[in-house]
């Protein structure tokens, strides 16, 4: 159904990371996206994976979907894993090397790097926010986290006002959308053949009266608002209040761990002559 | 009799396949009279509006055929496009349709696109004003400037233009008062009369259906319920009642009458036809 | 009546049209003088552009009149010294539902909604959670609380506007036309609730209607014609004027419509026939 689209890629559900607190989950998915950027070997990557298949199991999203995810950008992943692999140029001596192509260990541990890191975090985030987050609680959740912004005077409420009523009217657009078309087609439009600029003209009497509706909503919708009391966030309570509980406080704390690892372990020296092969290979640096 | 539209045994499911899977329409038979007005009658949800999409080729049927002039619409599927010409669809609102600078050029569009030459766009521009009650000093004003009902009649117009064989209108008077439904509705008769085109007018009031329309189909969740003349389907307002839908009040007036002892004879959904009828009843009883 | 909510003195209204419809201002009402009071339940009946939309947003205060004045609860809301602040109070007793049920709902899930008016009100939580509450039940939308509107049937959405409404717990609802883009079934819906809100709830109904069948249910019906008060009285006397309805565009009940014809066909008949029974017993009293 076409009109379901504000849902996003919402998977309505009771998990623990569903229940967490909107703004606990963007400040999660910040910190999450710092240590995934700041990880730069083997460890770290690994503990990232774990972390995020953590947070898979906990929230119940099939791994269905996680796979279907990465779907689209598989491409891109191994279009940047092939570039990695042969412009990387190493120290040692080339592991296969024909005409000008030469390719190095340490090409190879970087473009596995570089997929890794794009998989984590588009996974992670995922999870934390887009697959367990309403599209208007996560709207709630921005407006609060910036409401400090409101002492300089950015109005952080008009913005995400304007936010959720787009995610309201996204579904009616696209109902009148639809209704437009089917009337024009009525009419003898084609919207699907002839050249770009044909095509670019057939648009015009689909999007003519989709403006001279919209205006006419917007209209309504202000004095509707303006009747129902609005007056921006003056005076405003609200019904739905963010409230941390234990379980964001526990979460917010194990990303900090998280980080606090990732971020030692990254320090942690590569070639250690004394530790010998598997060492290296575990703390080898991209 | 002499039909422009037949559908035999056609079905639509929405979503199918999907778990939001909803059967519209159940293995419908129903034919359409040539040059007669037919109501199409249902509470929402009763597939009527599916019917419509149908109708036209907008949506293509999941199972069953749809016969234009007896010929199946969807024979060529490329040729789709043509059937939309022929079956002229109104929807509800059409207003919203409006985009072009001038009455004239809006009105003018559906010729445009079939390829006309300006001197035949302008003869259906002109002419399908006319039958749609647009005033000639209309042509050349914005559209965005007229009334709802001039904007409404305008919209109309866009699609007669189109000279279709059968032209459908989805809830034409909706939101109009009494005065721009009448002036609606009414040119509806003139139109079948002069062009011999079919009309299938879709609506929720019973009152509306009891004045324009010849013929009337009654959906009911999916399926056709009853079909028939106006006549015959309002001399049942029982069977209609029962699936919900309201007969004239002036039809139950006078059912309750008869019930009563008082033979009244004739039309009797409108009011003039209960006045004829209670007129002619006064007669036999003074003779 | 001593008590009013509404009362206007000889209103006037004019649209200025600043595009190129230089076309003679004409006034959108004209001398309106009304007192409505406290509990009544009034339909305002005309014909498209009558001045009827005009005059509830003028009570709204969305519009300001050009002449006459307007009492809200007793205050003139047209006079100088009233502040943002005090028309916000006169929004806060004077509720509006308007036509088109989608161009008036803000949130995404309808208890949402309900809340938006409560909430610019900053009322605390448990009392907007309260009052969302008991609005639902009132428009019997309670099950739909966590629904998204879009998914909702046009009667369903206009309730919830309406719960929103009642929300705010208003004195007055102007309905403007909130039954216009109906079906039957929506329709009935919507005008049971007006009723019910004004049996049991008190609260002072205005319904903006071009439908004929609603405005016979209301206490009083109030018609309006090129910006004029054209009749004003019980449904019963209103709708006995069928040919003055007609000449404006408007119609009567079918009952009325056929004992003025049969009158006019030369029958001596007379009686009620507003409702579906008395026009039975009307004329059944005459042709038996």
């Amino acid at each position: 159904m076409i009109s379901d689209i504000t849902l996003g890629q919402f998977f309505p559900g009771f998990s623990p990371i569903h229940k967490l607190d909107p703004r606990t989950k963007i400040i999660l998915a910040t910190l999450f996206i710092v240590a995934i950027f700041v990880a730069n070997n083997a460890v770290g990557f690994a503990l990232m994976a774990m972390f995020t298949l953590v947070l898979i199991a906990l929230s119940r999203i099939s791994f269905k979907v996680i796979l279907k995810s990465i779907k689209p950008i598989v491409f891109i992943l191994l279009f940047t894993a092939i570039i990695n692999v042969f412009i990387t140029k190493g120290d040692g001596a080339p592991l296969l090397s024909f005409w000008i192509i030469e390719i190095y260990e340490e090409g190879i541990a970087r473009a596995i790097m570089m997929a890794l890191r794009v998989i984590i975090l588009i996974v992670g985030t995922s999870v934390l926010l887009t697959y367990t987050t309403s599209p208007i609680s996560l709207t709630d959740g921005l407006e609060s986290l910036l409401s400090p912004l409101k002492k300089i005077k950015v109005p952080v409420h008009t913005f995400a006002m304007m936010m959720s009523i787009a995610l309201r009217f996204i579904p009616t657009l696209i109902e009148e959308t639809e209704k437009i078309m089917n009337a024009q087609k009525s009419r003898g439009a084609d919207f699907t053949s002839g050249s770009l600029v044909q095509r670019a003209k057939a648009l015009i009497p689909l999007l003519v009266p989709l403006f001279v509706s919209s205006f006419k909503r917007a209209e309504e919708l202000a004095t509707a608002m303006e009747c129902r009391c609005y007056r921006g966030d003056k005076n405003r309570t609200k019904l739905v209040k963010l409230e941390y509980k234990a379980r964001d406080f526990v979460f917010m704390a194990l990303l900090v761990l998280l980080l606090v690892s990732v971020i030692c372990l990254s320090t942690l020296p590569y070639n250690y002559p004394s530790f010998g092969f598997i060492y290296d290979l575990m703390f080898y640096k991209v | 009799m002499n039909e422009i539209l037949r559908i035999e045994n056609l079905s639509f499911v929405y979503g199918k396949g999907t778990p939001f899977e909803k059967v519209a329409l159940d293995n419908v038979s129903v034919s359409f009279e040539k040059g007669k007005i037919t109501g199409l009658i249902g509470h929402t949800g009763s597939g009527k509006s599916t019917l419509v999409n149908l109708l036209n080729g907008l949506y293509k049927p999941t199972d069953g055929k749809v016969y234009l002039d007896g010929k199946d619409i969807w024979e060529n599927p490329k040729e789709i496009a043509k059937i939309r010409y022929r079956v002229g669809l109104v929807m509800q609102y059409p207003e919203y349709q409006l985009f072009d600078e001038t009455v004239r050029a809006d009105i003018g569009f559906g010729p445009r696109n079939l390829g006309l030459t300006e001197e035949e766009i302008n003869e259906r521009v002109i002419e399908a004003a006319r039958f749609a009650g647009v005033g000639a000093d209309l042509l050349d004003k914005s559209p965005f400037e007229l009334s709802g009902g001039q904007k409404r009649r305008v919209a109309i117009a866009g699609i007669i233009a189109m000279r279709p064989d059968v032209l459908v209108l989805d809830e034409p008077a909706a939101g109009l008062d009494p005065r721009g439904r009448r002036e609606i509705l009414g040119s509806l008769r003139d139109y079948v009369n002069q062009v011999g085109a079919s009309v299938i007018l879709v609506s929720h009031s019973m009152e509306d259906m009891a004045h324009y329309c010849d013929n009337v189909v009654v959906m009911n969740s999916a399926k056709v319920y009853r079909t028939g003349t106006v006549k015959s389907i309002f001399s049942e307002a029982e069977s209609l009642i029962s699936v919900g839908l309201d007969v004239p009040m002036i039809s139950r007036v006078a059912d309750e009458l008869r019930r009563r002892g008082i033979d009244l004879q004739g039309e009797l959904y409108t009011v003039d036809g209960v006045k004829s009828a209670i007129l002619r009843y006064v007669k036999e009883v003074r003779k | 009546m001593n008590d009013c909510i509404i009362k206007t003195e000889n209103l006037g209204f004019t649209y200025a049209d600043d595009e190129e419809l230089a076309t003679a201002e004409i006034p959108a009402l004209a001398g309106v003088s009304i007192n409505i009071g406290r509990g009544e339940y009034v339909a305002i009946l005309g014909h498209n552009g009558s001045g009827k939309s005009t005059l509830a947003k003028l009570l709204n205060m969305i519009l300001t009149p050009n002449v006459g004045k307007i009492y809200i609860d007793g205050r003139d809301i047209t006079a100088e010294d009233f502040t943002e602040d005090d028309m916000f109070d006169i929004r806060r007793k004077i509720g509006m539902v308007f036509q088109n049920p989608d161009n008036q709902l803000v949130a995404t899930v309808v208890e949402e909604d309900v809340a938006f008016g409560p909430e610019n009100l900053g009322l605390p939580r448990e009392e907007i959670r309260r009052r969302v509450n008991s609005s639902l039940s009132l428009v019997g939308m309670t099950e739909y609380a966590r629904h998204a509107p879009h998914k909702l049937s046009g009667g369903q959405k206009q309730r919830v506007a309406i719960a929103g409404i009642i929300a705010m717990k208003p004195q007055v609802i102007i309905f403007d036309e909130s039954t216009a883009m109906l079906d039957p079934q929506g329709r009935r819906e919507v005008v049971d609730i007006m009723e019910r809100l004004n049996r049991e709830e008190n609260i002072t109904i205005l319904n903006i209607t071009h439908y004929m069948e609603e405005a016979a249910r209301a206490d009083r019906v109030i018609v309006i014609n090129d910006g004029r008060i054209a009749l004003d009285g019980t449904p019963r006397e209103v709708f006995s004027n069928v040919e003055k309805l007609r000449e404006m565009g408007l119609e009567a009940p079918q009952g009325n419509e056929l004992i003025l014809e049969l009158k006019n066909a030369g029958i001596k008949i007379d009686g009620d026939s507003l409702t579906e029974s008395e026009c039975i017993e009307t004329l059944y009293k005459f042709l038996s």
